[in-house]
């Protein structure tokens, strides 16, 4: 995947708000790539451009060669259809389909989706997996969203900061889950998040700050989610 | 792999099962009353042109004075009208042939004897005999003995031979030419020179007595009953209970009338003195009202029978027969006006043929002219009109409480959309999960509305149509136009509604949705508060965030208030209209004549000092051009009684200048097509190509009927009458010295009472049955909006339970903000919903002949308000309760959905 001098503002004149001024990078397949930032660094707008949801004003984004910018509508659902999984730090479930179900809705885009048995028993949700999103804790909730996301099989897994919600143990275990899944399917992640701690585990570290990347580092000595601490 | 989202879909009918009962109950009360009445109509209306085949219904009767000789049938039969002329000379020559038979006679046997008195005077003379005495005896004595020899010996001479013959020519051309000279007088009484084609016919003996009937026993009577033979082949009744007489001591009557007198099958009634058992009740295919006669203004179930014995039994009864014929025509007419053609033709036959061969027409009624068995047919017909105003309002209303409601869910479930969006969900897959549920709701709607309305509702119809006329026993049918109605419109309607809204809410881009940031636009600041208390600052927060809803609920309870103006309005306007209709009659009497001169050839005159002479004849206002649109589409154009009123009349005050061409029209007729003053209205006459243009020159202020008033002079002018003529007498007081046989119908108060109260009598069920389905509605209107206001708050009110509100502060609230906007709303609304309904009404006038205005009691102004009020506060309870039962941890679990 490759970003060339992404650029991107909000409003006009003198409430213009450059966003993104010209970012550069690029991501492997099958990396697990961070964008590090603080709040209003514009990694989440990043994230939404490079998942086909929100428009650069300039620069581009390209998978294997083909530019997002090109696609109209239909061409981006099925990009997203097809190649993305998405996590939000909301979860988003449908509150009346059961855990089992709502990873269904995932599994349902999929031309070959993972086996949603599977995945349950992956993300430790068998138990669960015939209640209703209110009856979970959210940790278990975002279990179930990463679910919906990875069942899909996808080639690139958006995680927009899928611990913000969540405490420091539910965090670690909601990490681990997605590290796993980068493992086991070898499915690129590009995860957004602000905290410094979680950069430690991905092969690929992209530090945003003001609309512009200030490092980017790939990481030679990746630490398991489960040694990571904050 | 299925779309996993469809499982949503019963697991939602489920959680919201109190909803979707509404909803569903309000379409399937709406669908099945308009789906019930529809095939109720079309059922009926099958059933009355079924059996107007089966039961061979006439195309026309005539009654006479005696029975017709087989001459005059098979004359009839062909078609042909008689030979006028030839009966006349005929007639002339066999009178004036026995005159001068008489004469020749008499002049001989004067002769004769004179003849032979004179012999015997002269022999006398001779022989001297003067005694007067003497010579008298001997002149009989030789009358006596020679007048026959000498009678028949005269009548055998050639001079009393020759005398006789030029008397009897001379009497013969005398004949001949007084017929020519007096031609064109008979012409002209017989329509002998307009135009003519014969109508071959077949006639049928049709044969009836009326016979007083006595239903209670009494001894008094209670009605007349019109008796009919079982084994008429014409004009056949059809049976609702029981069975057609088989005795001698057996009666079937009209079904409707036992009803209304209270008689049964068993029951036993007398009619013309002898006791029947009453073994069935029935529908005279030529009865389906109970008109006595052709010319009465309404009908009269309750006074007039019609009812059927067998042969041996109806020759026994005492009355005297009515010889009615009953007429099919050889050639089935193509049209209206061939119809109308034929029966002109007929009568003109009828007339010569029955003077031919010396009988007399007592009745004559082509079918088409038959208010007995059309009135009902064309009444129920015209219901329709009302029906489709109804059903448009109630699709508008189920349309838009769905298109709200799926704007809500849409809105509730904005981050879910954006996340699946974001997934890959395409545009499609999200309209089709959204657009199942409502399309799935007014399938079982229509389909149990449907079900309901060809069985329950259709069975309420009918009892309406029962409760008025004499109408056959009817099969459901399917009704193409009350499924268009009902299920095809509905579908559509709600189809693309809601197509049109989900596309709408759903061209948002996925992060819209996952930001929530729905509105198109947006704010910059937050409006700024009076400084008001903190519960009155945060109500009116609350009104202020929900003021598109509030527009949405304004909305709505406009169209309970045009709905609930409509179940008010309806019967207080007749009501009204009945209350006021005497005042509204400009002539406590108007006699209506069959023709201006009596019997003799004189004018017919009065001695009553209030009557005023006056003319009126029946024309045809083009309505079609004024429908607002078609399919409300008027049936038929508007029937306007013309009349001609005589110089400084009493009654109706025209002024002097009024000139040919020019007239006045009611404000009956202004009112309903919006005319003014100088406007040109042209009327045409039904069955001819004729039309007449007048200048509207002023207003008369009667609201009793679509009516254009001129001068009598002007009338007769007008329409080609002489000048003198007139067909009418307007009165205070009764006529009393007017002929029977000349008045053709009277129409007093009564009369317009009479039918208003009918109209009443018929309908009052069905109000009250609506007004109850309106308030229903209306509630159930109100619960969906309501629940919506709360829906869309339940977080923060669940927040507001965390911080320490108590369920009566967030309901002051919640819920105050919502009873303030009902009840102004609901005030506003009535506005709004009672100038609309006029408006409406005027529009569902023109599909009917005659106008009345809309009309509501302030009581019913007030109740429409106070209804909506109490469902209200019914509602008001529920959301109360539904406060209270939001979970605290609806803020903090669901923040995301």
């Amino acid at each position: 995947m490759e970003i060339v001098d992404l650029k991107k503002s909000f409003g006009d004149g003198e409430a213009r708000q450059e966003v993104l001024r010209g970012v550069d990078f690029s991501v492997k397949r099958g990396e697990f790539c961070v964008l590090l930032g603080p709040s209003g660094s514009g990694k989440s707008t990043l994230l939404n451009i490079i998942g086909g949801i929100d428009k650069q004003d300039s620069g581009y984004v390209a998978i294997s060669g083909d530019k997002l910018e090109d696609m109209d509508e239909k061409q981006l659902t099925r990009y997203r259809r097809l190649h993305l999984g998405y996590v939000f730090q909301m979860y988003n479930l449908i509150p009346n389909l059961n855990v089992k179900e709502n990873i269904e809705v995932g599994a349902y885009l999929s031309s070959k989706p993972l086996d949603v048995e599977e995945v349950l028993t992956t993300l430790g949700l068998q138990e669960h997996k015939y209640k209703y999103p209110n009856q979970l804790s959210g940790g278990q909730q975002q279990r179930v969203s990463i679910g919906r996301a990875v069942v899909k099989n996808p080639d690139i897994l958006m995680c927009d900061e899928p611990t913000g919600a969540l405490d420091y143990k539910t965090s670690k275990e909601i990490l681990a889950l997605i590290e796993d899944c980068n493992r086991k399917y070898g499915t690129t992640v590009i995860m957004v998040t602000h905290n410094e701690a979680i950069s430690k585990m991905a092969d690929h570290v992209i530090r945003l700050r003001d609309g512009v990347v200030r490092h980017n580092i790939t990481n030679e000595a990746k630490v398991p989610a489960s040694e990571l601490d904050w | 792999m299925k779309n996993p989202l469809i499982k949503r879909i019963p697991k939602e009918l489920r959680t919201d099962w109190h909803k979707y009962l509404v909803i569903i109950i309000f379409m399937v009360v709406m669908i099945g009353v308009i789906s019930g009445m529809y095939v109720g109509h079309d059922s009926m209306l099958e059933a009355v042109a079924l059996g107007r085949e089966e039961l061979n219904i006439e195309d026309g009767s005539f009654e006479l004075k005696m029975k017709a000789s087989p001459e005059l049938l098979s004359a009839i039969e062909s078609g042909e009208r008689a030979d006028v002329k030839q009966y006349f000379i005929d007639e002339g020559i066999r009178e004036a042939d026995e005159e001068v038979a008489k004469a020749i006679e008499d002049e001989l046997r004067e002769t004769v004897r004179g003849e032979i008195e004179r012999a015997v005077r002269e022999q006398c003379a001779a022989y001297g005999i003067t005694d007067e005495d003497a010579i008298k005896s001997r002149i009989d004595a030789a009358i006596a003995a020679n007048y026959d020899d000498a009678i028949a010996k005269a009548r055998e001479s050639e001079a009393f031979q020759n005398a006789a013959a030029e008397a009897f020519e001379k009497a013969h051309e005398a004949v001949i030419e007084k017929v020519d000279e007096k031609w064109d007088e008979i012409s002209e009484e017989y329509e002998l020179d307009s135009a003519f084609d014969a109508v071959p016919v077949t006639v049928f003996e049709n044969f009836y007595r009326n016979e007083p009937e006595d239903a209670e026993g009494d001894g008094a009577e209670d009605a007349t009953i019109r008796v009919f033979s079982s084994d008429s082949e014409v004009n056949k009744a059809s049976f609702l209970e029981g069975r057609a007489p088989e005795k001698r001591n057996e009666i079937a009557i009209d079904r409707m009338h036992a009803d209304n007198v209270g008689v049964a099958v068993g029951d036993t009634i007398t009619v013309g003195g002898r006791r029947f058992e009453v073994v069935g009740l029935l529908s005279y295919v030529n009865y389906l009202t109970l008109h006595e006669s052709n010319t009465d203004l309404m009908f009269d179930a309750f006074g007039f029978d019609v009812g059927m014995v067998t042969p041996e039994a109806f020759d026994s009864l005492p009355s005297r027969m009515h010889y009615n014929y009953a007429y099919f025509y050889s050639e089935e007419p193509a049209d209206k006006v061939e119809l109308a053609d034929n029966a002109d033709n007929f009568l003109k036959m009828l007339i010569t043929q029955t003077l031919v061969n010396d009988n007399e027409i007592e009745d004559f009624i082509p079918e088409y002219l038959r208010q007995a068995s059309n009135f009902a047919p064309s009444d129920i017909d015209s219901d329709t009109a009302g029906t489709a105003l109804m059903c448009y309002i109630l699709i508008a209303v189920i349309a838009f409480v769905f298109a709200i409601t799926i704007t809500n869910t849409i809105e509730k479930e904005a981050t879910v959309i954006g996340t699946l969006c974001a997934s890959g969900y395409t545009k499609r897959e999200l309209v089709v999960h959204y657009m199942t549920m409502p399309v799935i709701v007014t399938l079982v709607g229509a389909a149990a509305g449907n079900l309901l309305g060809y069985t329950a509702f259709r069975t309420v119809a009918l009892k309406l149509y029962y409760n008025s006329y004499s109408l056959p026993a009817c099969e459901p049918i399917f009704s193409r136009e009350g499924f268009v109605k009902t299920t095809v419109i509905p579908l559509a309607l709600m189809f693309f509604v809601n197509l049109f809204v989900i596309l709408r809410q759903l061209r948002l881009s996925p992060l819209q949705f996952l930001r929530r940031d729905l509105r198109r636009t947006r704010r910059s600041k937050a409006r700024r508060l009076p400084a008001w208390s903190f519960l009155r600052r945060f109500r009116l927060r609350v009104m202020l965030q929900n003021i598109s809803n509030y527009a949405v609920l304004i909305f709505g309870v406009i169209f309970i208030e045009l709905m609930l103006c409509f179940a008010f309005g309806l019967p207080d306007s007749l009501e009204y209209y009945s209350e006021k209709a005497p005042e509204m009659m400009f002539a406590d009497y108007q006699y209506m004549l069959m023709g201006n001169k009596d019997e003799d050839g004189g004018l017919i005159t009065t001695g009553e000092p209030s009557a005023e002479r006056f003319s009126s004849t029946t024309l045809k206002y083009a309505k079609s051009r004024d429908a607002l649109f078609e399919g409300l589409g008027s049936g038929g154009d508007e029937s306007v009684t013309v009349y001609g009123i005589e110089e400084g009349s009493d009654y109706i005050a025209l002024p002097d200048e009024l000139r040919k061409g020019e007239a006045y029209i009611s404000s009956a007729f202004r009112d309903k097509f919006g005319l003014r003053a100088g406007d040109e209205i042209t009327l045409s006459e039904e069955y001819a190509n004729k039309s007449y243009t007048f200048t509207v020159k002023g207003i008369a202020d009667y609201d009793g009927g679509i009516a254009v008033f001129m001068k009598n002079t002007a009338f007769n002018a007008a329409f080609d009458k002489s000048e003198d003529s007139f067909n009418g007498f307007l009165s205070r007081e009764e006529i009393t010295d007017l002929d029977e046989k000349n008045i053709a119908v009277v129409i007093t108060q009564k009369d317009i009472t009479k039918v208003t109260n009918q109209l009443m009598h018929s309908m009052g069920q069905f109000f009250w049955v609506f007004k109850i389905a309106m308030v229903v509605l209306s509630a159930a209107l109100i619960y969906l909006l309501a629940k919506i206001i709360i829906e869309r708050n339940e977080q923060p009110i669940s927040m507001a339970k965390i911080l320490g509100f108590e369920n009566r502060e967030i309901a002051s609230v919640y819920i105050l903000p919502t009873a303030i906007v009902v009840t102004a709303s609901a005030l506003f609304s009535f506005a709004v919903g009672y100038l609309l309904m006029i408006q409406l009404f005027k529009l569902f006038m023109l599909q009917m002949d005659g106008y009345f205005a809309f009309y509501m009691k302030p009581e019913s102004m007030a109740l429409s308000v106070v209804y909506l009020l109490v469902g209200y506060a019914f509602v008001s309870l529920v959301d109360f309760a539904r406060i209270k039962q939001i979970p605290t941890d609806k803020a903090l679990k669901n923040m995301d959905v």
